[in-house]
């Protein structure tokens, strides 16, 4: 399973307190230590210092364009991976893309149609009983107009792949397993319950409140707008990162695949430009597969709070603990552009 | 007499009434109250004589929490955000008044959460106007704002300070460029794009209230996308924010035809939705026209 929960040595009272309080890690760290003593200590080795983590493997593949042969990239993936006939087979599975809003000049802004028809018969390949596509966006509730006009409709029709707008599915609420962000309970789209697994198909992208939007933030999509309003206003009010590490810990999604064919850079999630990455980074493990597109994108993961935070709870972050299948991190990194202006940018970059 | 077109939609709607009373947000769902305020609203504007939709007005009534509000769900009384869609269905209906007017206060007493600008704040809007939210201890957004304002002007509050705060806030999100989004205008100094469900939406509850010159840049913007717009929520708002300037294009309800033609590459739309269409076809004036 992706996410054991893996406990750490942290001190109890220490471990009360970060559990308790819907702030950040990284913010709470700062408020815990002396400031001369942050200045020596990076925090990636004080977290290193506090929880282990477990190996976890991803798989990275060159894709150059959405012309090239994805689906192969893909099923190349599964095999490294260790994903066959025999885990999928007679499974349902849901493809959660990333659709935010639409600008006919900002295809980038959203999960490209291409990569999940290529999921998609991917997993048919492997005998799933049945793939559905998924997603509560958080901006349009216009799900229909965001389908048609991000291309994803043409594709749905063509392979006559199931539609839910998750936005308006019925629910059903779920204690809160996380713990991180003080809301007790989450309230969940009831079609997981009708799913085997849940598979996450984000866009490589830099965020101008979390850092990074990859494989776990895509996961706000999940979250009914019909409850959780548009945007989802409540997850922002108990803390972007503190209700991604809920939402994640909570659904224990199986599967990640993250389109880096173009990725946003800059402004993102909506408003950043394209940045042609050629790359698809897929795994079982969400932190890791989070990790690794951030060193490909030039950003340090243990400064990214969420994925700082998820180290040795949900996955691995470091790089030592993540098995590199396929290309190595070295052989598609960029930097993508950090803004200044922009706080959560601020101290992310990578020292290669 | 009614028009065949008409008497389809209401056909389809109809199909989705609860034997307890009530509808579904579709044909063999269970009962929503957002659905059922649709449902409503759109027959009662199809020529459904309100005597034939008691059943229904009282099962929203029978939903009501009491401080008025219409949750979505009576685990969630926080999702108030259905409850100017019921003010809308028991509007003018003697047996609900006393529902609606519950309601009514519960809308005036009710605000997103709002606080203090911040000049370093990275968003270009002004946080500290009262409007409405989705839900409940969130802040404000452009279309739960809009739709408590047309609900209060149809109820007789067009001169409460609540619907001209909200005006206020209204014209403070809106782009630009013209139109509006979600609810937010700029971040970190860029400007967002405009959507159509939210801009026509915004030009329904400011009509009559505000100089057209103040909004003639989103009047235009609506205008130049209408023919490409091929979905439920985005035409019908966007028909009736026109139609609320008397801008309506000739054409609106050969555009609904073509929209509700396209449940075959859809699927079969909500019952919002299609009652959406229905209003957008009969409030040839605009929503809060027809409503008055």
């Amino acid at each position: 399973m992706p996410y054991r929960n893996e406990r750490s040595a942290i001190p109890p009272l220490l471990e009360t307190i970060l559990r308790s309080k819907p702030i950040s890690r990284r913010n709470l760290v700062f408020r815990l230590v002396p400031r001369g003593l942050l200045a020596a200590l990076s925090l990636p080795l004080l977290q290193a210092c506090m929880r282990t983590e477990s190996p976890a493997e991803t798989f990275i593949a060159k894709v150059p364009h959405y012309g090239s042969d994805i689906r192969s990239a893909i099923l190349i993936g599964f095999r490294e991976l260790g994903v066959g006939p025999g885990e999928i087979k007679g499974k349902t599975i849901l493809l959660k893309p990333n659709l935010v809003e639409t600008r006919a000049d900002a295809p980038h802004i959203n999960t490209h149609p291409r990569v999940i028809r290529a999921a998609a018969d991917a997993f048919r390949s492997l005998g799933a009983a049945g793939v559905l596509v998924a997603e509560g966006s958080g901006h349009c509730r216009d799900t229909l107009r965001l389908l048609e006009e991000t291309g994803m409709a043409d594709i749905l029709v063509e392979e006559r792949i199931p539609f839910v707008d998750l936005n308006y599915d019925d629910v059903y609420m779920v204690p809160n397993a996380g713990g991180h962000s003080g809301l007790k309970t989450l309230t969940l789209p009831l079609t997981l319950r009708k799913v085997d697994w849940v598979v996450s198909m984000a866009k490589l992208k830099t965020h101008h409140w979390a850092g990074v939007t990859l494989s776990m933030k895509n996961l706000f999509g999940l979250m009914p707008g019909s409850f959780y309003g548009w945007p989802k206003n409540i997850l922002h009010h108990a803390g972007i990162e503190n209700s991604i590490l809920d939402i994640n810990a909570t659904v224990r999604p199986h599967f990640a695949i993250v389109d880096g064919i173009v990725g946003m850079e800059g402004d993102g999630p909506i408003m950043g430009a394209p940045k042609v990455a050629g790359v698809i980074v897929m795994g079982r493990n969400f932190p890791a597969v989070d990790a690794t597109c951030s060193r490909i994108m030039g950003i340090d993961p243990g400064r990214v709070d969420y994925l700082a935070d998820s180290s040795g709870r949900l996955g691995a972050i470091r790089e030592e603990n993540i098995r590199q299948r396929g290309e190595p991190v070295g052989s598609v990194n960029l930097d993508f552009d950090l803004l200044q202006k922009i706080p959560a940018h601020r101290g992310l970059r990578l020292h290669r | 007499m009614v028009d065949f077109r008409t008497e389809r939609i209401i056909d389809e709607i109809w199909k989705r009434r609860l034997p307890e009373g009530g509808f579904a947000a579709r044909p063999g769902g269970e009962y929503r109250p957002d659905a059922t305020a649709w449902a409503v609203l759109a027959l009662r504007m199809g020529g459904i004589e309100s005597q034939r939709l008691i059943a229904a007005m009282r099962r929203l009534g029978e939903s009501q929490l009491k401080d008025g509000r219409l949750a979505l769900s009576p685990e969630h009384p926080e999702a108030y955000w259905p409850t100017p869609l019921a003010i809308f269905a028991w509007h003018r209906t003697h047996e609900c008044s006393r529902e609606a007017s519950r309601a009514v206060s519960f809308l005036l007493k009710t605000a997103g959460t709002h606080f203090r600008r911040d000049p370093n704040s990275p968003g270009g809007h002004d946080t500290s106007i009262r409007g409405w939210g989705w839900t409940e201890e969130t802040h404000s957004w452009v279309e739960p704002t809009s739709l408590s304002i047309i609900a209060l002007r149809s109820a007789g509050c067009n001169d409460h300070e609540r619907v001209s705060e909200g005006i206020r806030l209204l014209l403070d999100r809106q782009l630009s460029r013209g139109g509006w989004n979600y609810g937010n205008t700029t971040v970190f100094g860029t400007e967002l794009a405009s959507m159509p469900e939210s801009t026509g939406l915004a030009l329904s509850a400011l009509s009559g209230l505000t100089a057209q010159q103040a909004v003639s840049s989103s009047i235009d913007t609506i205008k130049e996308s209408i023919r490409s717009l091929k979905t439920p929520l985005s035409l019908g708002w966007a028909i009736l924010g026109l139609s609320a300037w008397g801008e309506r294009p000739s054409d609106a309800n050969d555009l609904i035809d073509r929209c509700l033609r396209r449940q075959d590459r859809y699927g079969i739309y909500g019952t919002p939705e299609v009652g959406l269409m229905l209003v957008a076809r009969e409030a040839e004036g605009g929503l809060l026209h027809a409503l008055s």
